[in-house]
């Protein structure tokens, strides 16, 4: 309850907070009253609204998929890069946005508008590949750490092929591509927050079907087999909806760090619980929160709307973690 | 009818038949303990019986049904384990861990019915830890954790119960207190369990029906004094220095 009130305060600071001051009772001005003259609209429902959203979905997908490869692995520190499912879409960016220099001899920052939707097609593109190299490799195997060691090398591969597009590429593109790096959910405007919400609603719903298969490998793959639990065919399942929650969010925000790996602790700790049926949407829950408030201290004044939001994710939530799981312990005790 | 028969069973992987021609056959309410030095292949026959790997060739039969037409559910509804290994999962609670015994008969989003607690209760309470229920798991000792995970079996409803190494990490009292369970399992519920153990004296001592494996030696079977008394046992743990007294002596 605490987490949805929480939620809906931060939504709002989302709304509030910014580079241009402006007083709340405006801002529900536009938001209740559809009144076209309000100067102040653009800067809200064209600006603000669609980020505030694009963070809540965003934190949202991650921290599940987060959760997803936690319990799949049964390890602690799986995150939704695990699989080089994000490596995968970095390598496309970098396709896109390195090599398209090279050849055309100008930078793809230039092209404007159309870069916006390359950039996330190839990212959705490269996740999308790395994501069925994966699946292939796992209908092979019953073995996670084969599977965690095969996904390492596939983001060891992209990500050095990056690098040898980064080595020959222009300046100008090399600076956009490390930006878009650094993650950020101001690239999303309108229209394609909806698509962003209906893409990333879909995978969520999804996942409610997994809570019952993964508490039950809670128990180990033996145990779980034992019970009835086709491995192989669950193992496909949960990276096919762990990779697309990731897919989607990286596609349009970039590789956003750390909230995958430290929203499902944050929710397992504060409930003191391993169930599925209770730790997914309590992820889903937090992991918007996480989202929103890192999102108003990226836009706090004077850091212009620019700051990183990668570089914000870990500074707010490393601390939010330790703070939870060593009053935890405490109470565990 | 026999709940588990097998024909000419040889277990092992592709390229290394562990043992061959195994003959078994048993009825509800036996308990049977598997011994054989370790690499005998102990852990490959529950294994191969339980349906995690497929026999190398000859076939099970459970309750007169081919194991292989089994689908994963059915088997789950015939068959449960208790191994070696535990759920190392922090948050997880006695009461969670025995419930999903429950998972072969749960619906899509695996929701207890009153009637699936009740059975998580009994099974509970037939263990004598239903103190434990609201505990987390790994806070137990490691007795405890062996009884959870065999009320995990007896919520699971099978009519035959798997048991790796059950007696391994307990101590003196505590594998005592657990012979007793699974001898009290099998006489008043009538399962047909199965174990394997290293504890010799003690099996000699609480179970009536041996499977020998041994390595490069036939798997035999028989009742504890028949296979002292014509020395297989002394045989396939060399044990033919020792007197012979001191074994029989035991029982």
């Amino acid at each position: 309850m605490t987490i949805i009130l929480l939620g809906i305060v931060l939504f709002l600071a989302n709304l509030f907070v910014g580079s241009v001051k402006i007083p709340f009772k405006e801002i529900l001005d536009v938001l209740l009253k559809a009144n076209k003259d309000n100067p102040l609209n653009t800067i809200i429902l064209n600006y603000r609204l669609p980020q505030a959203v694009t963070a809540l979905f965003a934190g949202s997908a991650l921290a599940v998929s987060g959760l997803l490869m936690q319990t799949l692995f049964r390890n602690p520190l799986a995150d939704p890069s695990m699989l080089g499912i994000s490596s995968g879409a970095s390598l496309g960016v970098g396709i896109v946005i390195l090599l398209t220099g090279v050849i055309s001899g100008s930078a793809v920052s230039s092209l404007g508008w159309w870069s916006t939707i390359g950039v996330s097609l190839a990212a959705f593109a490269g996740a999308v590949v790395v994501l069925f190299l994966i699946l292939a490799f796992s209908s092979r195997t019953k073995n996670m750490t084969t599977l965690i060691i095969i996904g390492l090398m596939i983001a060891y591969i992209a990500s050095s092929v990056t690098d040898i597009l980064k080595f020959f590429s222009m300046k100008e593109d090399i600076h956009a591509f490390v930006i878009w790096g650094m993650g950020s959910f101001s690239n999303v405007g309108t229209e394609r927050m909806t698509m962003l919400s209906i893409s990333v609603i879909i995978g969520l719903l999804a996942s409610f079907f997994l809570s019952k298969n993964l508490n039950v490998l809670l128990l180990g793959e033996t145990y779980a087999e034992n019970l009835g639990l086709n491995i192989k065919g669950n193992t496909l399942t949960i990276i096919l909806i762990s990779g697309y929650l990731t897919a989607i969010v990286t596609a349009y925000c970039g590789p956003i760090a750390f909230v995958g790996l430290a929203v499902p602790h944050i929710a397992r700790f504060i409930f003191k619980s391993s169930d599925h049926r209770l730790l997914l949407p309590m992820t889903m829950l937090i992991g918007m929160d996480l989202a929103l408030l890192c999102n108003v201290i990226a836009r706090l004044p004077g850091f212009d709307g620019n700051l990183p939001i990668n570089a914000v994710t870990a500074f707010i939530g490393a601390p939010i973690v330790i703070a939870v799981i060593t009053k935890g312990n405490k109470v565990a005790k | 009818m026999q709940v588990l028969k097998t024909y000419y069973l040889s277990i092992g992987y592709a390229n290394k038949i562990v043992a061959s021609d195994i003959d078994i056959s048993i009825d509800s309410g036996d308990l049977v303990a598997l011994i054989g030095p370790n690499g005998a292949g102990k852990s490959t026959l529950f294994k191969t019986l339980s349906g995690h790997i497929k026999p190398v060739s000859g076939t099970i039969e459970i309750n007169g049904e081919n194991a292989e037409n089994l689908t994963a559910k059915e088997r789950a509804k015939m068959m449960s384990v208790v191994l070696t290994e535990r759920p190392d999962d922090m948050f997880l609670t006695v009461c969670e861990i025995v419930a999903s015994g429950r998972f072969p008969y749960l619906g899509m989003f695996g929701k207890l019915s009153g009637n699936d607690e009740k059975i998580v209760e009994e099974s509970l309470e037939i263990i004598g830890i239903k103190h434990l229920s609201d505990r987390l798991f790994n806070t137990l000792s490691d007795g405890e954790r062996q009884k959870v995970m065999i009320a995990k079996s007896i919520a699971q409803d099978t009519p035959i119960i798997f048991l790796d190494e059950p007696t391994a990490f307990l101590d003196y009292p505590s594998k005592i207190e657990l012979f007793s369970i699974l001898k009290r399992l099998a006489t008043e519920q009538k399962k047909t369990i199965i174990f394997s153990s290293h504890d010799l004296e003690l099996l000699l001592r609480y179970t009536d029906s041996l499977w020998v494996m041994g390595k490069q030696l036939p798997f035999i079977k028989g009742s504890c004094s028949e296979l002292l008394e014509n020395g297989k046992i002394q045989e396939y743990f060399n044990l033919q220095n020792i007197d012979n007294e001191y074994l029989t002596n035991r029982i």
